[in-house]
């Protein structure tokens, strides 16, 4: 089913709830970005939109689900992982996709992603890093950068950030990749790759809050944000003096982590048999 | 000749195994439990629930009664089994006025109800392990109560312990007849 | 075939209750005194083609239940207090998305870590309002090995007929007690398929119902894509606002409930018709109560029991039919006097309704209950 030849030319409108449209998204919002991404994906896989679960947390990133035609799930915050740990584990069959947030995944939810990852069980989940907690009105999440201003920093943000891509590396996820809004193409190529990785996929989407977030530190409107992202992605050594960095810190994109290890869905069903062997069952 | 508890009787019964943790109380309530269960008496057993693997005062219970739901602690202890100092000190105050108590003979003991002092500790050594003084006590126990055959509780043994123990538990547990009617008589 | 007896615990008669009532995933996380469950499910579920898993805490857990529920698995998580606290919030989750699923807690001592060896009846109020907001409650709490047996299988039929998460509550007790159960053949194990949305055309709305308040689920492949939201939602289960939609959602959640009292509603007495005192009591303390009501008769003293088996909801009109001729009523509980709000929010001031309340992590003895009794003859 995955690899599955596209039957036809990816057009959004074949995956999304058009009756829920337009979207609650603010203008210049990344999210969009990252859904169409998702959705391009999807239809490059060949994913039925039938087997297709979109579970989602809260916060901005939870409600990007509800948009796209599928079976789709808005949990609780923090734990749409660990919905989706059981949704996966009794319907092997579906593609599970958890989309979350930067406070959803590494604040709330840090502890169900780290475990996520050293299940290894076969989920894709996409991160979609805004560096700020959005829904609540802009309030600091682990990623807001030192200095930052936001509602809960109003004098500047003071406490180190979370590499999520680190943490779920170092965790033990079995693909771990990043990439931003502006390289859209990139994006999605990634998000395939996540899809078709066999095993816990991790995927930072550097998303931009520009409503929220944005203005309250001078970064520009939209497209000022989105063309800033390419240069605050370069690594340390190339960068120019005079940019002016929407991100402070370096971030490389690409895929970082891509290794087989085994699936637990696959390898709890194989144990399971061979206790059922040896039991005579 | 002693004074028999009538097995075949409605009535409630309390019986407790006292003493310290790793002298096989749980499993002596347990066994208990399967031998009235074999002769389709309905019963309750509960224990201690503290980490007690490594001595310390633990105890087992067993409360016989034919309604389902009645309460299934002791509240007056019918028969005490007590293998160490501790499980009799600790236990003395619930017995009723004429309970059966069956103590080892080197614990300091007052004279209550109708106690019996045996060399539970010394018989089971002699018979093959220290650690088989429950099952001495439960054959004691049989005989001088009479809360149960002798046969149940052997085909209780049989089910309850492994097949490699089942024969030196059984041993034990035919000395403890033999303690038992010694007393009795 | 009839039922054969077997010895069992009260942990391992849940989890066997479970596999027969067609339960196929289990995930927990361990916690005294109720991990002897888990390890059972661990062991028996990959032989009969479940799943077990042991996530990272009890949020996970009840998480990855309502996941494996969502899914089409008829699920399952036990607990006991600090766990029970942690899952409060997706118990939640799963009531305002009408999730089946059963959530065993078995109560210790507390608050905070307490006694975790040591029983006690704290939690029944939590059981009631621990999640936030108004929703649909059902709880159970069986008294013996046998009836955690037979409770546990009611609590599947309630969750999956009813589209509800259903409570099991019993104490450290009777969970760790050795006691006789006739285990019914399988073939008399009956527990309700879930309402799915077979079918059902493109008119199909996700949190739409009938008479019984209970909408049909989408099962995720089976075509519908439906949309689960915490959110409140209407007939289409996307979010909605909108003043009389909400209000007509959520009476429809909480009717769910009075819709189906007599299903659910499950309760016994014991010579409570001409009590002159009755004892509402449950769980192990019903036990002590219906210990004491035999002594009590023993000696003249007209005492009787009433025992919700069901909790939430509590059988209100049979214990107010009971409650109006006695002359006192006494609400034994290992609590610092949790029932015994409810009780005496339903008989009123008369005849009154006393407390007995222990919470020392003992349980309560019959004799406590025969003196309290005695005094309430007297002085009632």
């Amino acid at each position: 089913m995955l690899d599955a030849a596209p039957s036809r030319s990816f057009d959004p409108k074949d995956y999304l709830r058009l009756q829920y449209m337009p979207h609650f998204m603010c203008p210049g919002c990344g999210h969009g970005i990252a859904l169409h991404a998702l959705l391009a994906a999807v239809h490059d896989c060949g994913i039925a939109k039938d087997d297709l679960a979109v579970v989602c947390g809260i916060g901005c990133s939870g409600r990007v689900g509800g948009y796209i035609d599928a079976n789709t799930f808005h949990t609780t915050h923090g734990r749409p992982l660990a919905f989706a740990t059981g949704l996966k584990l009794a319907r092997p069959d579906l593609t599970v996709v958890v989309v979350t947030g930067d406070g959803d995944c590494l604040a709330i939810g840090g502890n169900h992603l780290i475990h996520a990852a050293r299940r290894n069980l076969d989920l894709t989940c996409l991160m979609l890093n805004n560096e700020v907690y959005g829904m609540t009105g802009g309030q600091a999440s682990p990623t807001t950068a030192a200095t930052r201003f936001t509602s809960t920093t109003q004098s500047g943000a003071i406490e180190p950030t979370f590499d999520a891509c680190a943490l779920a590396a170092a965790a033990g996820a079995s693909f771990v990749g990043r990439e931003v809004t502006r390289q859209a193409p990139a994006l999605k190529t990634l998000i395939a790759r996540a899809l078709r990785h066999p095993g816990f996929s991790f995927v930072e989407v550097m998303s931009d809050c520009t409503e929220i977030y944005g203005r309250k530190n001078d970064l520009g409107e939209a497209p000022e944000m989105i063309l800033s992202q390419k240069a605050d992605m370069r690594p340390d050594s190339h960068r120019d003096a005079t940019d002016q960095p929407f991100r402070p810190h370096a971030l490389p994109t690409g895929v970082f982590v891509e290794r087989d290890l085994p699936e637990y869905g696959a390898r709890l069903r194989a144990h399971a048999a061979a206790i059922r062997k040896e039991a005579g069952r | 000749m002693t004074q028999m508890l009538d097995r075949r009787t409605m009535e409630r019964r309390e019986i407790r195994l006292a003493g310290s943790g790793g002298q096989g109380l749980i499993l002596g309530a347990r066994i208990l439990f399967e031998a009235f269960a074999i002769e389709g008496r309905r019963a309750s057993q509960s224990q201690s629930y503290e980490p007690t693997s490594r001595g310390g005062f633990c105890h087992s219970d067993v409360v016989v009664s034919e309604d389902l739901s009645d309460f299934p602690l002791v509240t007056g202890l019918d028969a005490l089994i007590a293998l160490d100092q501790v499980g009799y000190d600790r236990s003395i105050g619930l017995i009723k006025p004429d309970a059966l108590v069956v103590v080892d003979e080197r614990l300091a003991v007052r004279d209550v109800g109708r106690l019996h002092r045996l060399p539970l500790a010394a018989r089971a050594v002699a018979t093959g392990h220290a650690r088989i003084a429950n099952m001495v006590a439960l054959g004691a126990f049989v005989t001088l109560s009479g809360l149960c055959h002798p046969v149940s509780l052997e085909e209780a043994i049989r089910r309850e312990t492994p097949e490699r123990f089942a024969d030196l538990n059984l041993a034990a547990a035919r000395v403890g007849y033999t303690l038992g009617e010694t007393v009795a008589v | 075939m009839s039922a054969r007896l077997t010895a069992l615990h009260g942990n391992h008669a849940c989890a066997l209750a479970s596999i027969a009532a067609g339960c196929r995933f289990f995930a927990g996380y361990p916690i005294t005194p109720s991990s002897e469950i888990a390890e059972h499910m661990s062991h028996e579920l990959p032989r009969i083609g479940g799943t077990f898993v042991q996530m990272e805490d009890e949020l996970a857990s009840i998480a990855a239940v309502v996941g494996a529920s969502l899914g089409g698995l008829r699920a399952m998580t036990a607990t006991s207090g600090p766990g029970f606290s942690l899952m409060q919030e997706n118990i939640g989750y799963a009531a305002m998305t009408e999730v089946p699923c059963v959530i065993i807690d078995v109560m210790r001592g507390g608050p905070s870590t307490g006694m975790p060896t040591r029983p006690a009846q704290g939690d029944i109020m939590q059981a009631r309002f621990g999640s936030h907001g108004d929703r649909p409650v059902i709880a159970l709490a069986p008294a013996s090995v046998q009836e955690i047996y037979t409770e546990t299988i009611r609590a599947f039929d309630l969750a999956e007929r009813l589209r509800t998460p259903v409570t099991v509550l019993y104490d450290q007790v009777i969970a760790q007690l050795l006691e006789s159960v006739a285990v019914p053949p399988p073939e008399a194990v009956h527990v309700s398929e879930r309402k799915w949305a077979n079918g059902a055309g493109p008119a199909y709305q996700p949190y739409a119902a009938g008479e019984d308040g209970v909408p049909a689920m989408a099962r995720p492949g089976d075509g519908h894509r439906a949309h689960t939201t915490g959110l409140t939602h209407s007939e289409s289960g996307f979010p909605t606002q909108s003043p009389p939609v909400v209000d007509r959602m959520m009476r429809r959640l909480l009717g769910k409930i009075d819709v189906n009292q007599a299903l659910i509603e499950k309760y016994e007495t014991l010579m409570a018709d001409d009590a002159d005192v009755l004892i509402v009591a449950y769980g192990i303390t019903a036990r002590a109560a219906r210990r004491a009501v035999t002594v009590l008769r023993a000696e003249g003293v007209k005492a009787g029991l009433f025992r919700p088996i069901t909790l939430w909801p509590f059988p209100e009109a049979p214990l107010r039919r009971l409650a109006g001729p006695a002359r006192a009523v006494l609400v034994p509980e290992m609590n610092a006097g949790q029932l015994v709000l409810e009780i005496q929010r339903l008989v009123g001031r008369d005849p009154p309704v006393h407390p007995l309340g222990r919470i020392d992590g003992e349980p309560i003895a019959p004799d406590e209950i025969v003196t309290a009794v005695k005094e309430l003859a007297v002085h009632a």
